[in-house]
């Protein structure tokens, strides 16, 4: 297979693109779906302060990487969930890349907040992967606000994008489908919140961060094993190999179309309240990560 | 010999002539899109020829948390 671009051996082959690239045309290409990405859903602005949410994973370091070198000044935010030998290897690979890349960067630990994740795991009845993504938003959302960060990016891609709506579909939850998208607008203490890599598949932030030699965290999280998004990922794998780009027109057809009518459905609903004990918004009196710390310190 | 290489695992397999990427994914049952294919310092596409020797890596690509 040839370069679409230049003609050179490929070593990237994109079926949803029907095309395939040589390593240097590859990079061009990423990083300017991470630019349309911004710029098509109005995400942020050169000038806007920036932080992004980073794990030490392919798609955070991928896309902290790709925003420096689109001439975007970030700040990495870390949190260090106190998970044994995991966390240790997460922190020290984001810290590194940091120092390596001279990029700001600033790490929560869980343990010093009283909420090390281990001991969430032992008082907690419900899968750990949603109570520990409930606290790692919280998190993320309150050091943006107190800091004043104007805008929150994470490392999502098209992937996970389409498996977090075909879960909610699966559901039919209008609140979900109503605010699933790209972008989620500033609101009260809420930080506005953005996708940047929402135009690139996990194969080709992974292919970004082998061809640039981005050394991240391989392994799983010990306490990830049976995540249902690993199974609608499987499934939609599948569709996407007998349907190159189903992905993307899923997901597309779903921002122009579907969002728009959740949206009408939920404009609604009840405004949330501040939490009792952090004064973040919460449904109830207070939010769902202050009860578990009262949980964790009864 | 062709030594395969899963990256996730550390376990090896060998196979004394692979034609293209596409028979080896096939043998291994994975998709094109979930792995990275990789030999020396490149990638591989589906379509690329492995021939009788040399070493290939698999790393998987889809997150698990």
């Amino acid at each position: 297979m040839k370069c679409r671009r230049c003609g050179e051996l490929a070593q990237v082959a994109l079926p949803s693109h029907h095309t395939g690239f040589c390593a240097p045309c590859f990079e061009n290409y990423f990083l300017r779906q991470v630019e349309r990405g911004i710029h098509e859903h109005k995400q942020f602005t050169k000038e806007d302060k920036l932080v992004l949410a980073v794990s030490g994973g392919k798609d955070s370091l991928g896309l902290l990487l790709a925003l420096t070198e689109l001439g975007y000044a970030v700040t990495a935010l870390h949190i260090d969930l106190a998970i044994p030998v995991s966390s240790e290897n997460a922190r020290s690979t984001v810290e590194a890349f940091c120092a390596k890349h001279s990029i700001p960067c600033h790490i929560l630990e869980m343990a010093g907040k009283g909420l090390p994740i281990p001991e969430v795991k032992k008082k907690v009845n419900r899968p750990i992967c949603s109570v520990c993504g409930k606290i790692k938003r919280h998190w993320f959302n309150r050091y943006a606000f107190e800091e004043g960060f104007d805008v929150l990016a994470t490392g999502h891609n098209l992937d996970d994008e389409v498996a977090r709506l075909f879960a909610n579909t699966l559901r039919w939850d209008q609140a979900y489908l109503a605010g699933q998208g790209p972008v989620m607008p500033a609101e009260g203490r809420f930080v506005k919140k953005v996708k940047p890599l929402c135009r690139l598949t996990e194969y080709e932030t992974a292919v970004w961060c082998f061809l640039k030699g981005i050394d991240h965290v391989l392994a799983a999280c010990p306490y990830s094993g049976g995540a249902s998004f690993t199974g609608h990922k499987k499934l939609l794998a599948d569709l996407e190999e007998r349907s190159p780009g189903m992905k993307m027109q899923f997901y597309g057809h779903f921002l122009a179309t579907g969002k728009p009518a959740f949206e009408a459905v939920v404009e609604n609903a009840p405004p949330l309240k501040e939490c009792s004990d952090c004064g973040f918004p919460s449904s109830q009196d207070m939010c769902g990560v202050c009860r578990i710390k009262r949980l964790l310190e009864s | 010999m062709v030594t395969i290489v899963m990256e996730s695992t550390g376990e090896r397999h060998e196979f004394r002539k692979l034609n293209t990427v596409i028979q080896l994914l096939n043998k291994l049952k994975l998709k094109s899109s979930e792995v990275l294919v990789i030999r020396g310092r490149e990638l591989l596409t589906p379509d690329r020829e492995i021939g009788t020797q040399g070493e290939i890596r698999i790393r998987h690509v889809v997150s698990r948390g």
